[in-house]
C-alpha cells in the first residue's frame, strides 16, 4: 500500500491518537521564504496513545505492520518547545512502509512505553530515555544503555554542554 | 572470564535417600546435586564478543538461567556528530559504524540524502555502488563466518577467509586508496571512476571466490563437529523474531523470506531481481530446528554465492559513463525528513535524516541492524549451556561500532 | 690457559647481559587481544597469513592479560572502558608495552571534538610506548610499530639507574 492508501485505511479503522498526516510539497512560488518540504510522508499521532496506536497497525490484517523499524526521538532545535518522538513501521507481509512522529513537550518529556507491544521498543526505548531525558512510563528496565550509570545530562539535547572531565579523565 | 560467586558457600552433593534398581542389576544412586545461581561475567575484553561488549550470565550449574548485554564500551556519539558537522563530511563517520561492511553504510546514508535532495545518480554509478557493496557484503559475510569457525574452535577456516578478504580489500583499495573505511560513495554517485583493469579483476576474484567458497562449505557448513556444535542451538522462532524486530540473515535464518533487496527494492535491484539474478536463500532447519544458529550460518554462506551473481550481472551490464551527479562542494540540503532502510549484511541499516534547509543536519539517526538483532539474547540465551552462549553469540553476527555507534 | 684455552672459541658468544635479556625480550612479544573498533580489523589482518606478525615473534595472541607483555590498543577508548583498560593494564605482568594503535587511540582521532563520551587518547589512562598513525593504519605500519617497540626494547638496560637529581 501507499501512504495515501495506509492513511485512509488508520481513518476507517478510527486508529486511536491519529492526528492528521504530513506530506512533503514543493516550495510555495509566491512565498519567497517557504522552501518547501521534501522526503517522506509521515502521520502525526498523539504520544499518549503510542502504543494502543501501535497495537491496531500491528493487529489490522490490511496494515499488518508487524516489526518496528526504529524507534527514536529527536530535538529539532535549541528554542523548540517539543521533542519528535519517530517510529518507523515497516510491514513484512505487506512490504510497506509508515513513518510516525509525535510530538511531547521537552519541559514534561513522558510517555507511556510500547514495550508490551513491540519487545523491540525496549533497547530503543533506553536508548531515547537516556539521551533525551524522555520517562517512558511503565518501561521494564529503565536503566542507561550506552552512556555510563553515572552520566549527567542528555547528550543528544541540542543544549547539552560537553562535560569538563570525567572520573579524573579530562575531557578537553 | 571472571566469575563472581553469588553467595559464599560450596555447592553441595548429597545422597538421597532412594536408590534406583536398575534392570540389569547395576546399582546407581540418584544424587540431589544442589547448586547455586553463579553470575559469569562475559566480556567485556573477550576474544568471542568481536570487539568490546558484556554479557552478564547467571548460570545454574551449566545452564544459563538469565542473559543481561551491557552496552555502551564503544559509544562514540556518532549521531552528535551528525548534528554538529556537514552533511558531506560526515561521510565518513558512517564508514566507522559497521567497519566491516564501511561501503554498505556510505550507501544508506548517500541514500537517504539524495531521497531529500532529489537528484539522479548516474547509472554507472549505480552499478558501481552494487558490485562495491555487494563485494563488502561478501567481505562482512567471510568475517562473520570466519570468526564463527574460530569461537567454535576451527582456527583453519578464518586464516583461508582473510586470504580472500584480503585480496577484497586490494580490490577496494585500488578504486578508493583505503583498505576498511573508504568513504567511497558519495551523495549524488561515487567519488572517482574504476581505474583501468579493475572491473576484469573482480571479475577474476568472482572465478576464483566460486571455487574457495566450495571449499568453506566442506570444510565448515558440513562438518560433523560444527553441525553438532550449532544445530538445535539458540532457535529463535518466527513470531519472537518479529518482535524484536530482527531483519537480515538472523530473520531469514528463521525462515521468513523477505529482503529489502527483493520486496522494497531500491537503486539497481529491482531490475536484478526481475532477471532473476540472483535468489534469497532461506533457513531450512535442513540440519535441525527451524531458526537455530545453524541456518543463520547457512544463510549467510549461501547470500556470499548471490553476491557473486549479483556482481557478475552489474559486470555484465555496465557501460561508461558518468560517474557522479553534479553536486556542489559545500552542500544544502532541502528541508525535509527521510529514513532510507537499506539490507545491509547484517539486516535493515536505516539512515534517518532531518534537515532544516542549512549545510548542517539536524538530526543523524542511524538504526543499527546489530544493535536490534542484540536484543534478542536476553530472550534466547536463557535456557542454554553456558558453552553454548558462545556458539548463540557468534550466530547473531553483531558488529560492536554500529550497537553502540 | 692451558687446557681451556682454544677450547671454546667455536660455540661460545660472549654478549652483555643486558643485549640478551632484551633479546629475549623482543623476539617473542606476546600481544594480548584486545581489539576495540575498526582499527582491531586491521590488526586481525596482521596476525593473519598475508601479512603475518608472527615472523617477528609476536604472533602469540593472548586472551588473558596474565600471559601477554603487550596491550595493542586497537580502537577508540571511552570513560566506560577506559576504566577496564587500566584495569587490565594493571593485571599485566612487568615488563609490559603500550601501542596505542589508530588515530583514536593515539588522541580521539575523528571524534576528538564532538565525541562528548571518548576519551582523547589513551595515554591519559595507561602509558604509551608507541604510537601507531593512521584510520586505520594499513597492517605494515602496525608492523613498523612493532619494530619501533623492538628498537626500544633493545636499548632498555635491566640495571635501574638511579634518576639524576641536579
Ligand atoms: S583510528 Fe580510525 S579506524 Fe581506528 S578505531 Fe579510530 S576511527 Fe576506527
Amino acid at each position: 500500500m501507499d501512504f495515501q492508501g495506509i492513511h485512509d485505511r488508520l481513518q476507517a479503522i478510527q486508529a486511536p491518537g491519529l492526528q492528521g498526516a504530513d506530506e512533503p510539497r514543493e516550495p510555495d512560488p509566491e512565498n519567497k521564504k517557504d522552501k518547501g518540504r521534501f522526503g517522506d510522508p509521515f502521520v502525526l499521532v498523539d504520544a499518549k496513545l503510542l502504543p494502543a496506536f501501535l497495537q491496531v497497525c500491528r493487529d489490522d490484517e490490511r496494515l499488518n505492520m508487524d516489526l518496528v523499524a526504529d524507534f527514536t526521538a529527536t530535538d529539532p532545535a535549541k528554542d523548540d518547545e517539543n521533542l519528535w518522538i519517530n517510529v518507523q513501521l515497516l510491514s513484512i507481509g505487506q512490504k510497506h512502509r509508515l513513518a510516525i512522529k509525535c510530538m511531547i513537550p521537552k519541559a514534561n518529556a513522558v510517555m507511556p512505553t510500547s514495550v508490551p507491544v513491540h519487545r523491540s521498543c525496549q533497547w530503543h526505548e533506553r536508548e531515547a530515555a537516556e539521551m533525551y531525558g524522555i520517562t517512558f512510563e511503565g518501561h521494564p528496565d529503565p536503566r542507561h544503555i550506552l552512556l555510563p550509570d553515572d552520566w549527567v545530562g542528555f547528550p543528544m539535547r541540542k543544549d547539552y554542554e560537553f562535560p569538563e572531565e570525567y572520573h579524573g579523565i579530562s575531557c578537553k | 572470564m571472571t566469575s563472581t560467586a553469588q553467595e559464599t558457600h560450596e555447592p553441595t552433593i548429597t545422597r538421597s535417600d532412594e536408590e534406583v534398581v536398575l534392570d540389569s542389576g547395576e546399582r546407581e544412586f540418584m544424587f540431589d546435586v544442589r547448586t547455586q545461581d553463579m553470575e559469569v561475567n562475559f566480556g567485556p575484553q573477550h576474544p568471542a564478543t568481536h570487539g568490546v561488549m558484556r554479557i552478564l550470565m547467571r548460570a545454574d550449574g551449566e545452564v544459563c538461567t538469565g542473559a543481561q548485554p551491557h552496552l555502551g564500551y564503544l559509544h562514540r556519539c556518532a549521531e552528535k556528530i551528525g548534528e554538529n558537522v556537514e552533511w558531506l563530511q560526515y561521510l565518513p563517520y558512517t564508514d566507522r559504524y559497521d567497519y566491516l561492511a564501511a561501503m554498505n553504510n556510505n550507501l544508506g546514508y548517500s541514500m537517504a540524502v539524495e531521497k531529500l535532495m532529489g537528484v539522479e545518480i548516474p547509472r554507472r554509478a549505480l552499478m558501481i555502488r552494487t558490485i562495491c557493496a555487494e563485494l563488502n557484503r561478501i567481505g562482512s559475510h567471510l568475517i562473520a563466518f570466519g570468526t564463527y569457525g574460530l569461537d567454535l574452535g576451527a582456527f583453519t577456516p578464518f586464516l583461508y577467509m582473510f586470504r580472500e578478504r584480503e585480496w577484497m580489500m586490494a580490490l577496494f583499495e585500488k578504486i578508493c586508496g583505503a583498505r576498511l573505511t573508504y568513504s567511497y560513495i558519495r551523495i549524488g554517485g561515487v567519488f572517482n571512476d574504476a581505474p583501468p583493469g579493475w572491473l576484469s579483476e573482480v571479475e577474476r576474484f568472482c572465478d576464483t571466490f566460486e571455487e574457495k567458497w566450495k571449499e568453506y562449505c566442506d570444510l565448515l557448513m558440513v562438518n560433523h563437529i560444527f553441525v553438532k556444535r550449532t544445530a538445535d542451538v539458540g532457535v529463535i522462532p518466527v513470531d519472537m523474531a518479529l518482535d524484536f524486530g530482527l531483519t537480515g540473515p538472523m530473520l531469514r535464518g528463521s525462515g521468513v523470506d523477505f529482503d529489502l533487496r527483493k520486496d522494497m527494492p531500491y537503486e539497481l535491484y529491482d531490475e536484478i531481481w526481475k532477471d532473476k539474478a540472483f535468489e534469497i536463500p532461506v533457513g531450512t532447519g535442513e540440519k535441525g530446528t527451524l531458526g537455530d544458529c545453524w541456518d543463520r550460518v547457512y544463510v549467510r554462506v549461501m547470500e556470499m554465492m548471490e553476491s557473486i551473481k549479483i556482481v557478475r550481472w552489474c559486470l555484465a551490464a555496465i557501460e561508461p559513463g558518468p560517474v557522479i551527479a553534479d553536486i556542489p562542494k559545500t552542500l544544502r540540503v532541502p528541508p525535509g525528513e527521510a529514513y532510507v532502510g537499506i539490507e545491509n549484511p547484517r539486516g535493515e541499516l536505516g539512515h534517518y535524516v532531518v534537515s532544516d534547509g542549512g549545510k548542517v543536519g539536524v538530526r543523524v539517526r542511524v538504526r543499527g541492524p546489530s544493535f536490534v538483532n542484540l536484543a534478542v539474547l536476553e530472550a534466547i540465551l536463557p535456557g542454554a549451556l553456558i558453552a553454548d552462549a558462545i556458539a548463540i553469540i557468534g550466530s547473531t553476527d553483531i558488529v560492536v561500532g554500529e550497537t553502540d555507534r | 690457559m692451558g687446557f681451556l684455552e682454544k677450547q671454546f672459541q667455536e660455540n661460545v658468544l660472549t654478549t652483555k647481559v643486558d643485549w640478551l635479556l632484551n633479546w629475549c625480550r623482543l623476539s617473542s612479544i606476546w600481544p594480548m587481544t584486545f581489539g576495540l573498533a575498526c582499527c582491531a580489523i586491521e590488526m586481525m589482518a596482521v596476525g593473519c597469513a598475508h601479512h603475518d606478525i608472527d615472523r617477528f615473534g609476536a604472533g602469540a595472541f593472548r586472551a588473558s592479560p596474565r600471559q601477554a607483555d603487550l596491550m595493542i590498543v586497537a580502537g577508540t577508548v571511552n570513560f566506560k572502558m577506559a576504566e577496564r583498560i587500566k584495569r587490565l593494564y594493571d593485571q599485566m605482568p612487568s615488563p609490559k608495552y603500550v601501542i596505542a594503535m589508530g588515530a583514536c587511540a593515539t588522541g580521539g582521532g575523528p571524534y576528538y571534538k564532538f565525541g562528548y563520551t571518548v576519551v582523547k587518547g589513551v595515554d591519559r589512562v595507561v602509558p604509551v610506548d608507541v604510537y601507531v598513525a593512521g584510520c586505520p593504519p594499513r597492517p605494515e605500519a602496525l608492523l613498523e610499530g612493532l619494530m619501533k617497540l623492538q628498537e626500544k626494547i633493545q636499548n632498555s638496560s635491566v640495571i635501574r639507574r638511579p634518576a639524576r637529581t641536579a
